[in-house]
């Protein structure tokens, strides 16, 4: 936790990856798509990246919460069912939802109503407590892909001891930065806010075509994704929509896992009302019908939402209670026990 | 989120692993809008604790800091 000495501190910068020095001192930071090209002591549009000296510094090699949490609030439907993750989050975020819910920690840099409230991460410190907790190590409640030279720290100390790195990410990336990252990544959970790239620009701030080029990439590299969708009003709640995404994601792999996110009203969308329960419940037919396998709503649909049934025979492999596990039926490889199809994941 | 006794110098808000659920799921559909606001106040060893949840967080957290002076604790995203 922290405490108001470290919150008066301020960030402490360090020298980042993807800087490419260019002419008269400037820097193009390559980490996310926006490629930022940066003047002498200029800081990205995130926030939390700078030119200093004809070098790209970050200021992310840091934490705000370090909190111990159950895989499926990430969520990880399809991963190690059941455990649970040490999960850490920097400040700042490529994007600037208007409906963030985390935006007191992921708006640092673009909001000035939010403060510095991170200190100095202890990469050694994070391992050893996930050992400790046979947990996993996420990062996420912010965007990830900003702190990779932290992720890179961590995943380096974590792999020895066989503990697994997890992304909750917005899946914001340039080709590089999946590139320098994905060796390292167990799975990652991304969120596809829009249907097309005028939605998700007026809602977040930036484009679409990275998100689902990073999807496509970390899953070539052997990384696990699941994909969210948060119904916000005026974006995926909107008629079409949906449909949209879900065939996108089923064109890429029917077998990837797809979470529907309840909207809450929140930051500059307090004038909106919560998403009802009948569109998350509409919004998974329309995941099926797409032809995708795996389509959950987290809690407002009951267990049926939450649970993940056989695609040959219609067996409750994986039954869950609201962000637990109650019982998983699948053997080591992930086969369903009624048939023997088998389930795509990381089970194990 | 909830709110306990007061703390000078204490920051204005701490991000918790977990608070309970005081709302259930099937309750969503009555309140359209989102104007549940429930709370469960606790006399604690140290003090009084209000454990709140609601539909609005902004309007949950307008209420804690109306009843206490101390830090919103509260859950994040993800």
């Amino acid at each position: 936790m922290t405490t108001a000495a470290d919150q008066r501190t301020g960030p402490r910068w360090q020298p980042g990856v993807l800087g490419v020095p260019g002419a008269g001192g400037k820097v193009t930071c390559l980490l996310c798509p926006h490629a930022c090209v940066l003047a002498e002591g200029q800081v990205g549009a995130c926030g939390v990246r700078r030119n200093r000296g004809g070098v790209l510094e970050t200021s992310t090699h840091a934490v705000t919460v370090v909190h111990l949490t159950n895989i499926e609030r990430k969520p990880f439907y399809h991963v190690r069912p059941g455990s649970r993750v040490l999960t850490i989050a920097g400040p700042g975020c490529t994007f600037r939802c208007r409906y963030c819910i985390n935006y007191s920690l992921s708006q640092y840099g673009q909001d000035d109503e939010v403060p510095w409230r991170a200190q100095a991460a202890d990469p050694a410190e994070i391992v050893r407590r996930a050992v400790e907790e046979d947990a996993g190590i996420g990062m996420s409640y912010t965007e990830p892909g900003l702190a990779i030279e932290l992720a890179v720290d961590i995943a380096r100390l974590a792999e020895p001891a066989g503990v697994k790195l997890l992304w909750k990410s917005n899946g914001f990336l340039t080709r590089k930065a999946v590139k320098h990252i994905a060796g390292h990544l167990h799975a990652v959970n991304i969120d596809v806010k829009a249907a097309d790239e005028e939605a998700h620009q007026r809602l977040t701030g930036a484009g679409l075509a990275p998100v689902l080029r990073a999807i496509e990439l970390l899953r070539d590299a052997g990384v696990w994704v699941e994909v969210s969708t948060p119904l916000v009003p005026g974006t995926a709640s909107e008629p079409g929509q949906l449909a949209r995404i879900a065939s996108t994601l089923a064109a890429i792999d029917p077998a990837m896992p797809w979470h529907l996110v309840r909207f809450t009203p929140e930051y500059r969308m307090r004038d909106c009302a919560p998403t009802a329960p009948r569109l998350l419940e509409e919004g998974r037919r329309i995941g099926f019908t797409a032809g995708l396998r795996y389509v959950y709503v987290e809690r407002a649909l009951g267990e049926q939402g939450r649970a993940t049934c056989c695609p040959a025979c219609g067996t409750t492999v994986v039954a869950r209670g609201v962000w637990s596990t109650h019982s998983v039926l699948l053997d080591d490889e992930g086969h369903c026990p009624g048939c023997a199809h088998p389930i795509p994941g990381r089970w194990k | 989120m909830t709110t306990a006794a007061a703390d000078r110098g204490a920051p204005d808000r701490v991000y918790v692993d977990e608070v309970p659920d005081l709302i259930e799921p099937d309750e969503y559909g009555d309140h359209p809008e989102g104007d549940l606001v429930r709370l469960r106040i606790s006399v604690t060893e140290t003090g009084v604790e209000v454990l709140g949840d609601a539909l609005r967080p902004a309007t949950l957290e307008a209420v804690l800091r109306a009843v206490a002076p101390g830090p919103v604790e509260q859950m994040l995203c993800g």
